[in-house]
């Protein structure tokens, strides 16, 4: 019996975990090319949520069908806010940027809300398809359908990133612009637009997190700041600069989150700020960061 | 080929050249000689479209260069060894190959250029899935010009290539920067190791606190007591 309620508990804990680890990921891409802290981040979540559950609403659109759609929309709002708001914070020096990126991105973490607000109210959303609330049973353990969804496209985008990042030319740009600019400029390589796409493609996948936030659990023009701390405390637990760690770290956070809350109830809040802590008292770098 | 036309350039509110002018013909070896502190590298890296000049001009080939980016000016033809290499320190010494190659003109020869760099530096062939960073000093600095190679330059610009490395590296590096010459390759080499220089190139420019104070042929500064005084330590 309690074995059962363990391995459930375990099976929801990766479910929670794989939406931290696609948040997590599209914070550390921006972060760790262009050293830009994107505050705001969570807030780009909750908008890919509102997105979903408008197409699904309005026009019954399925939010995995919706999820490139969502993409899409995302990446130009992504584009558009960083051609605007953080191009000019790009130009400063490391310390700079990072102090300015901050306080624009809050300036977002203020905005953003409020004209989710008017747009959506402050009533929780959910998108609830026919198969939302179906599972089946697999050794005596219930497996959702729509958790499961979420977990193969949280997959699928990583995979997809890891191979664009390693593969292609303008992963290589990517990568090269991240380790340095000044040198990744004398390769011919246009700094200014490398930036903008990697920007636009990390607030695109916090959008595809907020399309499977809003399938599995609920959105609120609040969630926002949940999301980046989350996010936030994967990063830190996986260490910067690697993708597929920071996934990893995503459901580790979960199944401790979700293992721990039998016994500690409300507490599990804390948890995570305890782990975020820890790791910085005692492994700066991370789990899977190099030093 | 280039031509540096009275340019004053500026690091923020600090004026680091005053009224530069030089030029380089085709296929031909210049150096540029000065003090630390003086303005190469400022020079260089202006050349590139990393700085803009507040003053003057720079063309190649008959296209101002300092009215475009440094992506374009890559395009053109015009490359960079900067002086710390600029080694991607976390990709693989292929990776770095590749991305020297990363504009188009030069990236649809990809495969020959880096035939041609693995003969020049056969080294660079053996290591070439290692990571950069565990590279040492003079596998660095080889990596680093066939990297430029790679971006098939009709200028190549070093940043003294020849820094903190061995007497015996030194000479390969040089015999590398003959050999790309040889091809018709124009060479901007700013060099601390002056004798090497100096007999290496044609011509000479001597930089002093921002101003071009003195050129020359090389032969001729190189047995100018004036220049033996201030640089070589001849006294």
């Amino acid at each position: 019996m309690v074995i059962d309620l363990l391995a459930q508990t375990f099976v929801n804990g990766i479910n929670v975990g794989a939406l931290y680890g696609l948040a997590a990921v599209g914070l550390s891409l921006i972060f760790g090319v262009m050293k830009i802290l994107n505050i705001a981040h969570g807030e780009f979540l909750m908008v890919g949520g509102y997105i979903a559950f408008w197409f699904f609403t309005l026009y019954g659109i399925d939010p995995f069908w919706g999820l490139p759609l969502v993409a899409i929309i995302l990446f130009l709002l992504g584009a558009g806010c960083y051609k605007l708001l953080f191009s000019g914070v790009a130009k400063f020096m490391e310390e700079t940027k990072i102090k300015n990126s901050l306080l624009v991105g809050f300036g977002l973490f203020l905005i953003i809300p409020q004209i989710a607000r008017m747009l959506w109210t402050a009533d929780e959303r959910a998108i609830t398809p026919a198969y939302s609330g179906g599972s089946f049973p697999i050794l005596g353990i219930r497996i959702a359908y729509a958790p499961l969804g979420g977990i193969a496209v949280a997959l699928v985008v990583i995979l997809g990133l890891h191979l664009l990042l390693s593969r292609t030319y303008f992963g290589k740009s990517v990568r090269a612009a991240s380790e340095n600019w000044k040198a990744a400029k004398l390769m011919g390589i246009n700094v200014d637009w490398t930036f903008l796409l990697t920007f636009a493609l990390g607030v695109a996948l916090a959008g595809l997190a907020g399309v499977l936030v809003g399938l599995t659990q609920v959105i609120t023009p609040a969630v926002g700041m949940t999301w980046t701390l989350k996010a936030l405390i994967v990063i830190v637990l996986a260490g910067m600069g690697s993708i597929s760690g920071a996934f990893l770290a995503g459901l580790i956070l979960g199944v401790v989150e979700a293992v721990s809350a039998i016994f500690m109830g409300p507490y599990t809040i804390a948890l995570g700020m305890v782990i975020f802590l820890v790791i910085l008292m005692f492994r700066p770098q991370g789990l899977f960061g190099k030093v | 080929m280039l031509e540096v036309h009275s340019i004053d350039v500026y690091h923020g509110d600090l004026q680091a050249l005053w009224d530069v002018s030089f030029h380089l013909d085709e296929g031909e070896i210049v150096t540029l000689i000065g003090a630390n502190g003086a303005g190469k590298s400022t020079t260089l890296e202006t050349i590139a479209g990393l700085l803009a000049p507040a003053k003057g001009s720079v063309t190649f080939d008959g296209v101002r260069l300092d009215e475009k980016p440094s992506q374009i000016i890559v395009q053109l033809g015009v490359c960079l060894i900067p002086e710390d290499r600029g080694i991607f320190t976390g990709m693989s010494v292929l990776e770095n190959l590749e991305l020297g190659a990363f504009n188009k003109r030069s990236r649809k020869v990809k495969d020959e250029s880096l035939k041609f760099v693995y003969e020049m530096f056969p080294i660079l062939k053996v290591r070439s899935r290692q990571v950069a960073g565990t590279l040492s000093g003079g596998e660095r600095s080889m990596l680093a010009i066939g990297r430029g190679l790679m971006a098939k330059p009709k200028l190549l610009m070093l940043d003294e290539p020849s820094l903190g490395l061995a007497p015996l590296v030194v000479k390969n590096i040089f015999d590398a920067i003959r050999k790309i010459n040889n091809a018709g390759v124009g060479i901007l080499l700013v060099e601390q190791n002056l004798h090497a220089a100096l007999r290496l190139a044609k011509r000479a420019y001597i930089i002093e606190n921002g101003r071009i104070v003195q050129q020359g042929e090389a032969k001729s500064i190189l047995s100018d007591e004036q220049v033996k005084d201030a640089y070589l330590g001849t006294r």
